[in-house]
């Protein structure tokens, strides 16, 4: 059952530096939207079916669209992504990163001690699943009912032009 | 439905009922009176399940491209294509021939590695989608328990796929048109699946052959027990139907490909067989978007009155389809283009709102026990705010007088 | 190396190319790139220890997963808004450029 993993994960990771690495951002968009997608497929694999569906329907159906959208918006250039490779640049974002990427591998080499239970059964049950999301976790599924309904207000607002004044649309 | 298992129980397979399975049914027998391991008869068997799909919806789709043209054409008082055989049957023939034969040019700005893929990317949710709709009796190509979930996930993809299209041709219009075909794709996006919740609620699942099979109840006597047959039902029918033209981009909704404006869009840059991808993934999203549509709300396979279930379900399923699908071309040979503004003014301040509707509407249906009674409590709940959208909102856009400049004033 | 393992050191690379991404991108928009990155290396983590870890009836992983896909793409949104707002204001995307108050 290893086998779709040890296929999934070294192509999340190139996915995920093509992201990070690559210069031109609509390159590096769809990069993150191809590593977005592999982890869904990895989700998939493990048995957490709802997951991976909706982390594919969500993330690489809306966020990265998003993304390539507002980068279709703003048009950056290139050249201001080459500059970026200056050298001095890279070498303070690798010494910050290398110890966290230290301290991470080291907890993960001392997971194998934990004391395993007998570990969940694949798939994700989903009766199970929509019972306690809104039973148990009624007051959190509320909670992001009013996150979201206050992002989406707050992102039409922002998207309004203040220089523009209210007009109705010319003719209906 | 378990594809290794053939009980005894089951009726002949030459029957019409299964005439479906066939093929498939065929190859598992033949390779197991060959020996072959279990897991070869499986995979064999899924094969000719997709297969079958497959080879069903292109010869489909072929006929569609012909038959779009002839009845448009007969709605604008013309022929349509009528010189490539007996009343044009050939053209889809032709069509093809002329597809693969032309040059496949990429512009020198594009990026040919993104160019390629995203035709490919257009067609890939299509054909997956097509095989979690169930087509008749307990046949389904792929039988999920999150069936519908899986629908909705891989549309998204057809986003992703678009704005690659647009972006890697490396030329304004496609930009354009991806850019449209974007925020047209995702304002849609939302009646749909929320038109979608209700029929789920009151299924308590989200599997598509369950969703039908819950649909197999007549009324009275007569009156099938098919969900636009219910107050939310109907609300949520023609959110979704209208969800659905716009989001396989055709007229009224068809800006991101508007001939007459941006050429054709996000396509503009394509040729040869890559268009004739395109125009494939676009024929084939609207086969399975409107298969969806059936089995959500006209019942799919089930037939419409008690005494007309001989016919084949399968049968059923594709009246049902082309019936929808007349539907569509109808409607886009009747109703101009929409404005991008009307578009996302109608997405977001009428669809929305009353796809939102739908759902408590749903739960006081299945809360009141349905029939009279239940039509009764939910009309005024439905029809009410509607009414304010469009009437008491719109009354500010109505007021307004159009002021004409003639040429020779 | 067991399942687990494997998942987890996936998990913790990915957090570190979003982290490094984080902290080396001049364009705002990537540097949203390698938060979604982050989010997602953590789910990863709740997906992994659900499956392979100790049992847990309850689903926590997937449930804290839901919330936790739900929250990024509001903050995406939000973050993406604001980026758009800023580059109506001063034409760019850099954040070098985006070193006052006062505009």
């Amino acid at each position: 059952m290893i086998l779709p993993l040890l296929i999934l994960s070294p192509l999340i990771l190139l996915a995920a530096l093509g992201a990070v690495w690559n210069a031109r951002p609509v390159h590096a968009a769809l990069m993150l939207a191809l590593a977005l997608a592999l982890t869904a497929g990895l989700y998939l694999c493990i048995g957490a079916d709802f997951i991976g569906l909706v982390q594919f329907m969500v993330y690489v159906g809306a966020v990265a669209v998003l993304i390539v959208f507002s980068l279709l918006i703003t048009r950056p250039g290139d050249e201001a992504e080459e500059l970026a490779r200056r050298p001095g640049s890279l070498v303070t974002g690798l010494a910050c990163v290398l110890p966290v990427a230290a301290v991470l591998m080291y907890a993960v080499s001392h997971t194998t001690d934990l004391p395993y239970g007998t570990a969940a059964s694949p798939p994700l049950p989903l009766q199970k699943l929509g019972e306690s999301l809104f039973t148990d976790y009624a007051p959190a599924v509320l909670a992001v009912g009013v996150l979201l309904t206050a992002v989406m207000v707050g992102a039409a607002l922002f998207a309004r032009d203040p220089d523009k004044k209210p007009t109705t649309p010319p003719e209906s | 439905m378990s594809l290794l298992a053939m009980s005894s129980a089951e009726p002949s397979l030459w029957s019409p009922e299964w005439l479906p399975r066939l093929p498939q049914r065929l190859v598992e027998m033949l390779l197991r009176n060959c020996h072959a391991p279990d897991w070869l008869v499986s995979l064999a068997g899924y094969a000719v399940a997709a297969g079958t799909v497959v080879a069903v919806f292109l010869s489909a789709f072929a006929l569609l491209s012909l038959i779009e043209r002839k009845t448009l054409a007969r709605i604008q008082n013309r022929l349509g294509p009528n010189r490539a055989g007996w009343f044009g049957i050939l053209q889809p023939v032709a069509d093809g021939i002329k597809m693969l034969t032309k040059e496949d040019i990429v512009p020198a700005k594009a990026e040919w590695f993104l160019h390629l893929m995203a035709p490919i990317l257009i067609v890939v949710p299509s054909m997956l989608a097509l095989g979690v709709i169930p087509y008749g009796r307990e046949w389904v190509p792929v039988s999920l328990d999150l069936g519908l979930l899986f629908f909705f996930a891989v549309g998204t993809l057809t986003e992703v796929a678009v704005f690659m299209a647009g972006w890697a041709s490396g030329s304004k219009f496609p930009m354009l048109g991806a850019m449209r075909a974007i925020s047209q794709m995702v304002s849609y996006e939302l009646p749909l699946i929320l038109s979608a919740l209700g029929v789920i609620m009151v299924t308590g699942s989200l599997s598509l052959p369950d969703i039908v099979n819950k649909q197999g109840d007549f009324h009275l006597g007569f009156i099938p027990a098919w969900n636009v047959f219910t107050p939310w039902g109907l609300t949520a029918t023609l959110i979704f139907f209208i969800a659905s033209i716009a989001e396989a981009n055709r007229c009224p909704f068809d800006l991101p490909e508007g001939e007459s404006e941006i050429v054709a869009g996000h396509m503009t840059e394509y040729s040869g067989f890559k268009y004739a991808l395109f125009f494939m993934g676009e024929y084939l999203g609207l086969f399975a978007i409107s298969g969806l549509f059936i089995t959500l709300f006209l019942g799919g396979w089930q037939a419409p009155l008690p005494g007309l279930t001989i016919v084949p379900s399968w049968l059923w399923f594709f009246a049902k389809l082309a019936v929808v699908i007349f539907t569509h071309l109808w409607i886009r040979g009747t109703f101009p283009r929409v404005r991008m503004d009307q578009l996302m003014r109608f997405a977001w301040l009428c669809l929305i709102p009353m796809a939102l509707l739908t759902i408590p509407a749903a739960g006081i249906w299945v809360f009141t026990g349905g029939g009279l009674k239940g039509w009764l409590i939910i009309m005024p709940l439905l029809l009410v705010p509607w009414l304010i959208l469009t009437t008491v909102f719109n009354r500010r856009l109505a007021s307004q007088t159009r002021n004409y400049t003639f040429a020779d004033s | 190396m067991t399942p687990l393992a494997l998942l987890l050191t996936v998990s913790s690379l990915l957090f570190v190319c979003g982290l490094l991404a984080v902290l080396t991108r001049r364009n705002a928009i990537l540097v949203l790139v390698g938060i979604e990155l982050m989010l997602n290396a953590a789910n990863i983590n709740f997906i992994a220890f659900w499956r392979y870890g100790p049992a847990d009836p309850d689903m926590t992983g997937p449930m804290f997963v839901l919330f936790s896909i739900a929250i990024a793409a509001a903050e995406a949104a939000v973050g993406l808004a604001i980026v758009l707002l800023n580059f109506r204001h001063t034409r760019s995307t850099d954040l070098n450029r985006l070193n006052s108050l006062h505009g």
